[in-house]
């Protein structure tokens, strides 16, 4: 049986010519002949994690590490509450079980459109939890404009979702196309140093114990690149911030436990379904000897990018050129 | 610690070995950690092979199996 396999792989490679090529096991099947945007999450293995996350111990679990996402959630209203409008309808792209939405209230907007890739995180929470009315909409947030219409938003938000997206610039262009004139987008998400701790600890441990390194980490945006792809996409008045979340763990195993019951295990397209346990004790001790704090727990920083855009409208305050400021600075501050 | 042990009589052999890497074997543990950080911009395979070895011999006993 193997040997026949090992026979009819040694074909398909001839035949192919794909020498160099490092496909692995898990990849979707390389698309000949298109052009598409470079393809970093396996977005299917990713709704599988999510899905499996949620329902685990009845949802128990996954209730229980929604820390991280209630607290973003709850530092996102506060930069929504602070836009002197009022909604008829916001659209939360990439929701979750709605920690957002949860926080709306009925001053603010009438209704929340939850859009999530995963049916059974998307339905985790009764409507009952929600000030707002609700509706659910079971989709992939990659492709925006297949789900909504062009010009028909008011307000998208987006709390934690954007970083498994693998094309970053198109989904700003097509949330940017979904918005009606002068519409809001608001969104946080995971950039730059989040869980370096764990990068690193996890990439010393592979070197010295197995000699190389394998991507156990998503690649993260930058916050200079936000501003850049905002800009990109169409967005104007751009307000980008950056904050940390900082979380102490009893150690390693503990962050790895929750970080899966998030459903933000690794779905990076190439890498390994196996780690081995040397490699694991060693990273657990590397994490606590590098970065523990002094009580014997270890922290884990979630950085946080917020960003603000609006969509381009005739009527909307816009920078006066250059040169034409009349007060000097100077004499104020 | 104790009163967790009991109370969770069936734990799998993955929470066995985290408890082992962490509180058992803590020792071991940080031995290797501070020779991997004394030295981390250059890291080297085997680099820290024989600190290792102390600590998977800790977790092996540990665990009362090899792998």
């Amino acid at each position: 049986m193997s040997l026949a396999r090992v026979a009819h792989f040694n074909t398909r490679r001839l035949t192919q010519c794909r020498g160099f090529a490092a496909v692995s096991s898990s990849n979707p099947p390389p698309r000949a002949g298109t052009v598409g945007p470079y393809q970093v999450f396996d977005r299917n293995v990713k709704r599988m994690q999510k899905d499996r996350a949620a329902t685990r111990d009845g949802g128990v679990r996954s209730t229980t590490v929604d820390y991280v996402r209630d607290e973003v959630a709850d530092r996102m209203i506060e930069r929504f509450l602070d836009i002197k409008r009022t909604f008829s309808s916001v659209l939360d792209l990439g929701s979750g079980p709605g920690h957002f939405s949860k926080l709306l209230e009925l001053n603010k907007t009438r209704k929340a459109v939850m859009i999530d890739s995963s049916e059974k995180t998307l339905n985790r929470d009764p409507d009952s939890e929600f000030e707002v009315e609700v509706e659910r909409i079971h989709g992939d947030e990659e492709n925006l404009l297949q789900i909504v219409e062009a010009n028909s938003q008011e307000a998208i938000v987006s709390c934690l979702s954007l970083h498994w997206v693998n094309d970053l610039p198109g989904i700003l262009v097509q949330i940017k196309e979904a918005l009606k004139p002068d519409g809001l987008f608001l969104g946080a998400m995971f950039g730059g140093d989040t869980l370096f701790e764990l990068r690193t600890s996890l990439q010393l441990a592979e070197v010295e114990r197995e000699g190389g390194i394998s991507p156990h980490v998503s690649p993260m945006t930058d916050t200079r690149d936000i501003s850049n792809l905002l800009g990109r996409a169409g967005f104007t008045l751009l307000t980008v911030d950056i904050d940390e979340v900082k979380v102490a763990y009893p150690g390693m195993w503990e962050l790895l436990e929750d970080l899966s019951d998030m459903g933000e295990a690794n779905a990076v397209i190439g890498r390994r379904n196996f780690i081995h346990k040397d490699t694991l004790a060693a990273a657990s001790a590397i994490y606590k000897e590098m970065h523990g704090n002094e009580d014997g727990s270890i922290p884990a920083t979630f950085q946080v990018i917020y960003m603000i855009g609006w969509k381009p409208a005739p009527n909307q305050p816009k920078p006066l050129d250059r040169g034409t400021g009349k007060v000097n600075l100077k004499e104020i501050l | 610690m104790t009163v967790v042990k009991s109370a969770v009589p069936r734990q799998t052999p993955l929470k066995r070995f985290a408890l082992h890497t962490t509180s058992t074997c803590a020792s071991q543990a940080s031995v290797y950690g501070k020779c991997i950080v004394a030295n981390y911009t250059d890291v080297q395979k085997d680099m820290c092979k024989e600190e290792f070895a102390q600590f998977k011999r800790c977790l092996r006993n540990a665990m009362k199996r090899k792998w």
